[in-house]
């Protein structure tokens, strides 16, 4: 007992003599941004990676970028002319310079573009660039040549970032992930693995200059974690809570919840080969037994919107004409009555631990209800993806899931999840895979829309998948922060500002 | 320091004796008839309850303990939530301490190689993270209440095997134990007969320690999203996800955790009772 | 002795490889990371190119000799999830994870030891059954909650303490409380019991008849009787708090071997999960060999066997 007390006592003491080196003083000229975890590299081109683009992203300027209304401006591409069906001329910023001090040349751009999409590095973006297949420059104009028209390009280079050619070529490519250089608004400073990366404002910054003097993303994995250190002022800005978290902060003056619909869709994908979603008649009961209103107004409450088609309002090729899917619990139950045995065969939905439970459990309840017998199967995300993209045989009845391409455009969400080439899509429509690849190849707009209002109401009819909602974003911040979120999840410490 | 107990008035002594038991017996009693006691079905879902305070009344029910983040009755699940910790906690002790004793046991006394490849097999289990086995057992076997307790005693076999070695290779010596075997007792027969009495004190210790660890691990386990499905209610999924809601809904996770708590101590008194009176008389 | 520490030494070395062998083996059944590092966008063909880059379309053997190759110079390997080199990713992380321990096993020594001692001095007595009440509260809570519950209470609420993070010893102690509770009710009841356990014996009934203080009889006979199952658990112990601080790291920020162990199997980074296991087997399997060793030192009658 004694020792207890005493510990206790010279713990209480060392608390409070530290006390004052904890500074978590209001006037921040540092911010101090919680993220969900690590990054995993600090090479833009070799990872595909949410969190370490939170960071890289202020290190790095893209060639086009979108602004807060998510229109695709120029960032180091001035203005850029469609000369023919496959290529595209971009001009080129001047008087951008590279941390170091040297100046960004088109050579860096095609630099970069080479990279890329160079099969040997290995780059996990690949995918996104590879219908790019020449790049060149000549004077401050580079020209890129793509293996056919490809309407999606542009909505690409908004995630291609210029490294500078004379720093990978001396260092290598794993010292210059360790330390990056590049043209955005913030410098790397430092990085103490596994526990937080700083970087510096730029002070030649040939754009908007940072609010900050100093930004340090920490990695914490724990939400309720998170919540607290922004409570605690340990952080100014957090990412990733949900909307109860978001709820218990409301009450705090100190701090704020910021929020934004974003082009994440999330949708519930059945297996159409296997029993019983194999029938469209209890497809359409699933889809009627879901009250999705209840689940954005009820349990998400951020500025959800259901949706009846797999693209969003943020999406290029949106159709506003869908008709939203209904909701009659009874109406379902008379179709499930009606083929009984089929209705009780049981189904899995399968799930992952980083989506929100809550939805999962929501909508198992509403489809037993119906008189489904569903159960819910929960493994961890690689266990869950080989399940989702393994062959209908082997595939679960339902899934539930949150798609983003990151591109704002149908094509990224429609293809991967309808076209019979790829693995994620239970679809063999000859009808729908001509659709997407006309949408996917032409450069005329009206042609690609009318192509996706096409499908959209194709699968609206035949409930070939089932959308839920569009998802929205939640961070928390300290009230005096000023941070519009976008669409796209970008967050860019030079768009932000405080207010005391 | 070595003084006798006072005596203090005895119905005090004999409530301290016996409330671990009763409560042990309530916990179990719910754990069995949950099901016909509980006010509301655990899974049924309320979005308009949603975190309403204890001894909210909708449509004429009351919600004693307050609803969760899906309007379901905390009373009910934590009822319900009984029968899932008990049984998971009980039957991996059971599986874990059997297995342990016997390999514990038999690497203790018969020495030589049956030691050595057996004590070896120990520190490869014991070296191998609890975390990565608990995810090569759900990604290869599913997700699941048998396989929740299969992981589980999994990684805590190899605890009773280290300690049960350690006291056999004390017993084994004794004037007793050489005596039967001089007598031509044969292997098992020592073992049951005369080394185990004397090794299940400590061993007994352990298991009552394990009983509320393995209460505890398999919250872990929910908490990594290993543990029992969704959305079955058992106290440690209900804490694993009330302790996002401690600020707010603090009566999410406060139930469980305070029925958990209860559960363990109780445990581990009567754990401790019964050792005292079977460590007694040898020496 | 030498024999016996040249035996076991051996063995344990195999044992060793042995345990990482397995790993090896089973982690690659549960599926690779090729399908978390690619965009969900990712066609089957950029699987494929992916999966050849990182050279996990060889057959299994040909990875695994390419692996012991590796061993064999020292060389861990690099991971293509973190993009670094192995050794550069656990060494970063070592000092964390020791501090960690360190603060654990002080907390739960400093404090579980003497409260068990004490339990079985005045075992009988009211102020026994107190302790007792505490020892089992302290075990009675998961780690994830008690650790919110400190973060609340001296993070947010009372701000005497940094609400996650590391850096200063004031980050260290949340977590080291946090990690050590479980360990000190381990320790407090195991000595109580093996305390216990030895009073009762003939020899303190002839030593009190004798005169022999009580200071020296602690000292002297109980505690270094008492001595074996302490070390049974402490080597038991001290495997865990490797990698089984996962929860508390996880629940501070701590940047651990178990928050890295459990974010890398979560990534499906093998060579990374490899090396920690490693790691861990080593720590393990030594530190059972120092049990046995000391088994023999502290009670003569067991001898030493291979």
């Amino acid at each position: 007992m004694k020792n207890t007390l005493k510990g206790t006592l010279i713990a209480a003491a060392f608390a409070v003599g530290l006390t004052p080196l904890l500074n978590t003083s209001s006037i921040a000229r540092d911010i101090t941004i919680d993220l969900s975890g690590e990054p995993a590299t600090m090479d833009p081109h070799k990872q595909w990676n949410p969190t370490s683009y939170y960071v890289y992203r202020n290190i790095f300027d893209n060639v086009l970028t979108r602004d807060n209304d998510g229109q695709i401006v120029g960032q180091i591409a001035t203005s850029w002319k469609q000369t023919s069906e496959s290529t595209l001329e971009l001009t080129i910023r001047e008087g951008v310079s590279f941390h170091d001090g040297e100046v960004l040349k088109p050579s860096d751009v095609v630099f970069s573009v080479k990279r890329i999409t160079n099969k040997d590095f290995g780059s996990q973006q690949l995918g996104q660039f590879n219908k790019i297949v020449d790049a060149s420059a000549k004077g401050n104009v580079v020209t890129l040549t793509t293996a056919g028209p490809y309407p999606a390009l542009m909505a690409q280079l908004v995630k291609l970032s210029i490294v500078p050619e004379h720093v990978v070529e001396a260092v290598g490519d794993d010292a210059f992930n360790a330390a990056p250089i590049g043209s955005g608004a913030y410098a790397f400073s430092e990085w103490d693995r596994g526990v937080s990366v700083t970087l510096a404002r730029n002070e030649n910054y040939w754009g908007e200059k940072g609010p900050f003097d100093k930004a340090i993303f920490r990695a914490v994995t724990d939400p309720a974690t998170r919540v607290a250190d922004l409570q605690a002022g340990t952080a100014d800005l957090v990412v990733s809570i949900d909307s109860d978290a978001a709820a218990q902060l409301s009450s705090n003056s100190a701090v704020k919840v910021l929020s934004a619909p974003t082009e994440r869709v999330a949708f519930m994908g059945m297996n159409l080969d296997k029993p019983p979603f194999n029938n469209k008649e209890m497809r359409k009961a699933a889809s009627l037994a879901i009250d999705r209103l209840g689940i954005t107004e009820g349990l998400l409450q951020a500025g959800e919107i259901p949706m009846a088609q797999l693209s969003s309002p943020a999406h290029f090729g949106y159709n506003p004409n869908i008709k939203p899917f209904e909701y009659d619990l009874a109406a379902a139950k008379v179709i499930t009555a009606a083929n009984a045995d089929l209705a009780s065969t049981p189904a899995t939905l399968a799930t992952a631990p980083v989506f929100d439970q809550r939805i999962v459990q929501a909508i198992q309840q509403m489809l037993n209800d119906a008189g489904f017998n569903v159960s819910i199967s929960m493994t961890d995300m690689p266990t869950f993806l080989g399940i989702v993209r393994s062959d209908p045989a082997d595939n679960s009845e339902l899934n539930f899931g949150r798609w983003s391409c990151a591109c704002q455009d149908a094509d990224g969400i429609a293809y991967p999840l309808l076209h019979s080439a790829s693995n994620w899509s239970r679809l063999n429509l000859s009808e729908i895979d001509a659709l997407l690849e006309t949408a996917r190849s032409s450069m005329d707009l009206d042609v690609r829309q009318a192509a996706y209002n096409e499908v959209h109401q194709m699968v609206r009819d035949n409930y070939y998948s089932l959308p839920l909602y569009q998802a929205a974003v939640l961070y928390g911040s300290t009230s005096g922060l000023n941070f519009k979120p976008t669409a796209n999840e970008s967050m860019f410490l030079n768009r932000m500002s405080i207010s005391e | 320091m070595l003084k006798k107990a006072k005596n203090y008035k005895p119905w005090l002594s004999a409530a301290f004796y016996w409330w671990p038991i009763s409560l042990l017996t309530l916990l179990l009693f719910f754990a069995i008839f949950g099901s016909w006691i509980a006010p509301f079905d655990p899974d049924r879902q309320n979005l308009l309850a949603r975190l309403k305070d204890p001894g909210f009344e909708a449509r004429g029910a009351v919600y004693w303990l307050g609803s969760d983040e899906l309007g379901r009755d905390v009373l009910s699940r934590v009822i319900h939530g009984a029968k899932v910790s008990i049984s998971v906690a009980f039957l991996s002790v059971i599986l874990s301490g059997s297995v342990g004793v016997a390999v514990g046991m038999a690497a203790g006394y018969l020495r030589g190689w049956s030691e050595t490849i057996l004590m070896r097999l120990v520190d490869i289990f014991l070296s191998i993270p609890a975390i990565l086995l608990a995810i090569i057992t759900v990604a290869v076997l599913g997700p699941g209440f048998i396989n929740v307790i299969l992981v589980l005693s999994l990684t805590r076999w190899p605890r009773y095997a280290r300690v049960a070695y350690g006291q056999t290779l004390t017993i084994a010596n004794r004037p007793y134990v050489t005596l039967a075997h001089a007598m031509g007792a044969s292997a098992p027969r020592i073992l049951v007969m005369h080394i185990l009495p004397n090794i299940v004190g400590p061993l007994l210790v352990v298991a009552t320690l394990e009983f509320g660890l393995m209460v505890l691990f398999e919250a872990g386990l929910s908490f990594l999203g290993l543990g029992v499905q969704p959305p079955t209610a058992s106290w440690g999924s209900m804490l694993s996800t009330g302790r996002n809601y401690v600020g707010s809904a603090w009566w999410i996770a406060t139930f469980p955790g305070l029925a958990l708590f209860l559960l363990v101590l109780s445990a581990n008194l009567i754990g401790d009772r019964l050792s005292d009176r079977i460590g007694k008389g040898h020496g | 002795m030498l024999r016996f520490l040249l035996q076991r030494g051996g063995q344990a070395l195999i044992a060793v490889f042995g345990v990482v062998t397995l790993v090896f083996f089973i982690q690659r059944i549960t599926g690779d990371p090729t399908a978390l590092l690619l965009p969900e966008t990712a066609t089957q063909a950029d699987i494929e190119a992916m999966r050849a880059t990182l050279g996990l379309d060889r057959p299994l053997l040909a990875q695994y000799i390419n692996f012991l190759g590796d061993m064999a110079h020292f060389d861990l390997g690099r991971s293509f999830v973190q993009n670094a080199s192995v050794e550069e990713i656990i060494v970063s992380r070592i000092p964390e994870t020791l501090q960690l321990a360190a603060g654990a096993l002080v907390v739960a020594l400093l404090i579980g030891l003497p409260l068990g001692l004490l339990m079985a001095l005045t075992k009988g007595r009211f102020i026994s059954r107190w302790i007792m009440g505490i020892v089992l509260a302290c075990q009675s809570m998961p780690t994830f909650w008690s650790g919110i519950m400190m973060i609340l209470v001296f993070g947010v609420w009372l701000r005497w303490l940094p609400s996650s993070g590391t850096g200063t010893l004031s980050h260290l102690i949340m977590p080291s409380i946090a990690l050590g509770l479980l360990s000190l009710a381990t320790y407090a009841r195991i000595t109580r019991s093996a305390v216990v356990d030895e009073m009762g014996k003939d020899y303190v009934r002839s030593a009190l008849a004798r005169g022999v203080g009580t200071k020296r009889l602690v000292t002297k006979h109980l505690m270094r009787n008492s001595l074996i199952p302490i070390i049974s658990i402490t080597a038991l112990e001290l495997s865990q708090l490797l990698a089984g601080a996962v929860i508390v790291e996880t629940v501070f920020a701590w940047p651990g071997l178990g928050l890295l162990t459990v974010q890398s199997i979560a990534a499906r980074d093998f060579v990374v999960v490899q090396a920690v296991v490693l790691l861990g087997a080593f720590v393990t399997i030594f530190a059972n060999l120092a049990a046995d060793i000391l088994y023999s030192i502290v009670d003569p009658r067991v001898r030493l066997s291979v």
